[in-house]
C-alpha cells in the first residue's frame, strides 16, 4: 500500500467497490424477489432487506466516487451496515420466526461466508486509511 | 441448465481466476491476453444466458422464474462491468479486481443450477 496517491477509489479501494457492487447487486435482486412476490409474508424483514440493499448502493456508488463529500458518506452508509448486520443478525437468531427467508444480513450473514460481517470493518479501515486524501 | 455450457463456465471461471492470482501475485497489471480471455469467457456467457433464458420460457414446470432470470442478468453484466472498472488502472489492483468477479461466477452458476431444480408441481 505504499502508492504515492492513496486515494479511497485507488488501488485496494477498487477491489473493495467491486466487492461492495456485488453485494449491492445481490441484495437488490434478493429483496426485489421478496418485496414482489412475499411481501405480506414478513413485510418488516423484507423492508430490512431493501434498506440492506439501499445502504450497499449508496456505500458502493461513495466508494468509487472518492471525492471528499463521498468519503463522508461512504463513512456513514458503512457505519449504518455494520450496525446493521449486527443488529438483524443478532434478532434473526433470537426470532428466527421473522425471517422466513433469509436476507443478506441474516445470522450475520452466514449464507454469505460471513463477508457481510467482515465487510463493514474493512470498509472502515479503508475509509481511516485514506482520510484526507480525497481533495477535488 | 446442468448442462455442458455451466460446467465449462464454472471451469474456465475458475482458470481466469487463478490467471489473474498469478498476476496479483507477480504484481501487474492484467495483459492483452487476460483481457482478451475475458472477451471470449464473456462471448461464452452470453451464449449460456441466452440458452438459460429460452429454456426458462419455454418451461412448463413451476420454478422461481424471476430469480432465475436476475441471476442470469447478474451473470451477463459481472465481468464486463468489473472489466470496466479498472479499464485503465496500471497496477494490480486490476488483476485483483478480475480475481473477484471470477470468483463470483462459479457461486453464481451454482446458484443459477439451484434455483432450476426448485420445482413445485
Amino acid at each position: 500500500m505504499a502508492e504515492p496517491t492513496r486515494r479511497v477509489n485507488r488501488g485496494f479501494g477498487r477491489v473493495l467497490v467491486v466487492i461492495y457492487a456485488v453485494f449491492a447487486l445481490a441484495a437488490t435482486a434478493r429483496s426485489f424477489v421478496q418485496l414482489v412476490t412475499r411481501f405480506d409474508e414478513a413485510p418488516v424483514a423484507y423492508l430490512l432487506s431493501a434498506a440492506a440493499a439501499l445502504i450497499y448502493i449508496v456505500a458502493t456508488i461513495a466508494l468509487a466516487r472518492g471525492d471528499r463529500t463521498s468519503h463522508r458518506v461512504a463513512t456513514v452508509a458503512i457505519g449504518v451496515e455494520l450496525a446493521g448486520v449486527l443488529v438483524v443478525g443478532a434478532f434473526s437468531l433470537v426470532y428466527p420466526e421473522a425471517f422466513p427467508q433469509a436476507s443478506v444480513w441474516s445470522t450475520f450473514g452466514s449464507g454469505y461466508l460471513f463477508i457481510p460481517l467482515v465487510l463493514p470493518l474493512v470498509g472502515l479501515w479503508w475509509l481511516h486509511r485514506t482520510r484526507g486524501m480525497g481533495e477535488n | 441448465m446442468t448442462g455442458p455450457l455451466a460446467t465449462v463456465l464454472i471451469v474456465a471461471s475458475l482458470l481466469m481466476a487463478a490467471w489473474a492470482l498469478v498476476l496479483l501475485i507477480a504484481n501487474r497489471p492484467p495483459g492483452r491476453s487476460l483481457w482478451g480471455g475475458v472477451a471470449v469467457f464473456e462471448v461464452v456467457m452470453i451464449a449460456f444466458v441466452i440458452w438459460g433464458l429460452v429454456s426458462a420460457f419455454a418451461r412448463q414446470v413451476e420454478f422461481p422464474q424471476l430469480e432465475f432470470v436476475l441471476y442470469l442478468i447478474g451473470l451477463l453484466v459481472l465481468v464486463p462491468a468489473a472489466g470496466w472498472w479498472v479499464r485503465a488502472e496500471k497496477s494490480r489492483a486490476a488483476a485483483a479486481v478480475l480475481l473477484v468477479a471470477f470468483l463470483v461466477v462459479p457461486v453464481m452458476i451454482v446458484r443459477v443450477q439451484q434455483v432450476w431444480e426448485m420445482t413445485s408441481g
